[in-house]
């Protein structure tokens, strides 16, 4: 591969990313091509060494999705990561897809079922005591308390056990980072896996 | 997946390398990628993603320098959490294979 053809791949595969990142990336491989000429390699010998662009760039596109998870924790965010994982090709889609379904569903299933349980809670807190319910008054009250308290103990941890998912997909998706990979290649055949 | 551990592995152990020349002087990008892919035969293209990390995490800053033949060199060189990072690493590295080549050892 040319120099120009890398840096091309490399430019393209970086869209996306802020203009500030990607002039500095796109910087320090045009610096390693033309610290290779001066020690007199050719550009399609440094081109090698330095491995796939198309990968490379799928990898800093990742990690910046992963950074941004970490960084603040939202549906957003989350997307985000989860986006980044399939770019790089940790997932597959056709066993995540059904799998995210589920659990998705579950998870929106599970948040609308508290909000209802709150809202119930509300109107029982609120309706109750003028009703005549069974138990009088103060019970009509504690019990709304009762529902709209366990509403959101219950909200607590479906969020925890949310962003939990999120992070062991994160953490499995980061093992799949190839960078190392046109180094351990030719290494293969010597012994590794 | 042992291939992706072997990647873990390696991955490890080349920001400790970095860390380590960077400690005994200050280099740039193209020095550091030459002298680990023909000591330890990492991917030259690995060293620039590892920088951009260490350099977001505060351990290493950079400074430009003229350079006599061609345009001036980004040299990196560590800070005080990149030298303290590096100590530690360092111990953590020392008693780690200390003990695996222990056990190595012990095997034959």
């Amino acid at each position: 591969m040319t120099r120009q053809a890398f840096m091309a791949r490399l430019r393209e595969g970086l869209r996306g990313l802020p203009a500030q990142a990607q002039a500095d990336i796109v910087a320090d491989y045009e610096a390693h091509f033309a610290e290779g000429e001066t020690a007199g390699r050719s550009e399609a010998d440094v081109a090698a060494a330095l491995g796939d662009p198309s990968r490379l760039a799928r990898e800093l596109r990742a990690e910046a999705g992963l950074k941004r998870w970490e960084e603040e924790r939202n549906p957003s965010s989350a997307a985000s990561a989860i986006f980044a994982l399939l770019g790089l090709g940790a997932l597959d889609i056709l066993i995540l897809l059904p799998i995210l379904m589920g659990v998705g569903g579950a998870i929106f299933g599970v948040g609308v079922a508290i909000i209802a349980v709150f809202v119930a809670g509300g109107a029982v807190f609120a309706v109750g005591p003028f009703s005549g319910a069974a138990g009088g008054p103060a019970a009509a009250v504690l019990a709304g308390i009762g529902l709209m308290t366990g509403a959101v103990s219950v909200g607590a941890v479906l969020a925890m056990v949310t962003i939990g998912l999120v992070n062991a997909l994160v953490w499995y998706g980061r093992l799949h980072y190839r960078l190392l990979k046109p180094a351990l290649e030719p290494q293969a055949a010597g012994g590794f896996q | 997946m042992p291939e992706a551990i072997e990647i873990q592995l390696k991955k490890g152990a080349l920001e400790l390398c970095v860390l380590a020349l960077l400690s005994r002087q200050d280099s740039y990008a193209y020095e550091i990628a030459s002298r680990l892919s023909d000591s330890i035969g990492m991917g030259e293209g690995t060293i620039y993603p590892l920088m951009r990390r260490l350099q977001n995490d505060g351990l290493v800053e950079t400074y430009l320098v003229e350079s006599s033949s061609g345009p001036s060199r980004k040299y990196y060189r560590l800070t005080v959490a990149g030298k303290a990072s590096f100590s530690s690493q360092k111990a953590a590295w020392a008693s780690f294979s200390g003990a695996v080549q222990d056990i190595l050892g012990g095997v034959e």
